[in-house]
């Protein structure tokens, strides 16, 4: 029995039409992921932290926090410090990565993209299964095509002493089994399923 | 449509478990590790009202129904010493796991009593990475000071809170039943991993 994440992308241009579609189970919930766990599981509010990355490579003393946001999946329109996230960088993923390794920024300017809400359906349980889905799609309104090589979900990272302050962390990235290119006036959709089996 | 793509590869969050059990003098009885099955629907739910941040309607370990908001203790598994509310369990029960179920079958109780075990703290070693895996375990001692053998062991799980309540996160049934001696001790490990 296992807790499984699966995505998948679909592409459409500026008419709609389904141009690209990928589906896959992922690979990878990073380091971040399990030590988030680990936070959640032992440590109460105020009561010790773990030092992990964050999406800037920086130290950050993660604990359950105060204000209940322990891995916050939703965002807002525009919001790139949390939620599904897409990039063009295609290194191989690692155990110990900390962010994607190179992210479309929020815009419409060259090579950026603009991001919708990032949604999380409720779970359901289908037996033997309970999963839920997390879904954002990301619009091209560059001028020109993107290709997009990863994609990934950043979280909220809250601290395990005071000052109770937030920061961002990165829990999931994958790299595309084959890049999708994004027309100008399209978008992409990704959607992550998290489920556990018995 | 210029590429359409489906292939699996893997990926996942794994638990697995150790149990062992010692006489009174420390010696090891018994010892069973196994890949475990199943985290439960409560713990994926409870990670939902984390991700989505609304509230969802999640069983009690008592099978009520409840209101569950997002929160800094949502699936803490930290216990003290005599504290079954949270933290690992065992008991009687045998039927199969199913993703549906809230408590353990039949869940041995704290005390010194007929089938009651004395629950030590919760225990945790920090997560490590080896390779491509990043892991932590966590474990229980739970000695058994009853004055008689306690038989028929074939169930463990793990209490989380939910916000003041009390949840289910995964329940495991044993190959085969375990004993555990008066004046000895069973210990629950559990290794939670991913695997990139």
């Amino acid at each position: 029995m296992k807790h499984e994440l699966w995505y998948s992308v679909v592409v459409r241009d500026r008419q709609g039409k389904v141009v690209s579609r990928e589906r896959r189970r992922a690979r990878s919930m990073l380091k971040l992921w399990n030590q988030y766990i680990y936070v959640m599981m032992v440590f109460t509010p105020g009561g010790g932290s773990l030092v992990v990355t964050d999406i800037d490579g920086n130290s950050w003393g993660l604990g359950p926090g105060t204000g209940g946001k322990p891995f916050t999946m939703k965002s807002g329109a525009g919001v790139t410090n949390y939620g599904i996230v897409v990039g063009t960088g295609n290194t191989a993923v690692q155990i110990d990565d900390y962010a994607l390794k190179t992210l479309i920024a929020e815009g419409a300017g060259a090579g950026q993209m603009n991001y919708l809400p990032c949604t999380v359906a409720d779970a359901t349980v289908s037996d033997p299964f309970c999963s839920f889905v997390v879904s954002r799609s990301i619009a091209n309104n560059s001028g020109g095509s993107i290709t997009v090589r990863e994609t990934g979900i950043y979280t909220i990272l809250e601290r395990g002493v005071s000052p109770f302050l937030t920061g961002y962390g990165c829990i999931v990235r994958e790299v595309l089994g084959t890049p999708q290119e994004v027309p100008n006036g399209g978008a992409m959709t990704v959607d992550y399923t998290v489920r556990v089996t018995v | 449509m210029k590429q359409v793509k489906d292939s699996i590869k893997k990926s996942e969050e794994s638990l697995s478990y150790t149990v062992e059990v010692t006489d009174k003098e420390g010696r090891v009885l018994q010892r069973i590790s196994a890949p475990s099955r199943c985290y439960v629907e409560q713990w994926n739910k409870l990670l939902n009202v984390q991700a989505k941040q609304t509230n969802l309607t999640i069983k009690d370990t008592s099978g009520n129904n409840q209101d569950i908001p997002p929160s800094s203790t949502c699936i803490s598994a930290d216990a003290g010493i005599g504290n079954i509310n949270t933290g690992f369990r065992v008991g009687k029960g045998t039927t199969a796991v199913d993703i549906t179920n809230y408590a353990l079958g039949a869940p041995c109780g704290e005390g010194t009593g007929e089938d009651e075990f004395n629950h030590q703290q919760m225990q945790w070693s920090e997560p490590s990475v080896a390779g491509s895996d990043c892991s932590f375990k966590l474990w229980r001692v739970m000695s058994n000071q009853s004055g008689a053998t306690i038989t028929g062991i074939k169930e463990l799980g793990c209490h989380v809170h939910m916000t003041g309540l009390f949840a289910l996160a995964f329940r495991d049934v044993l190959p085969s039943a375990v004993y555990v001696p008066h004046g000895g001790a069973i210990t629950v490990t559990y290794t939670i991993k991913v695997t990139v």
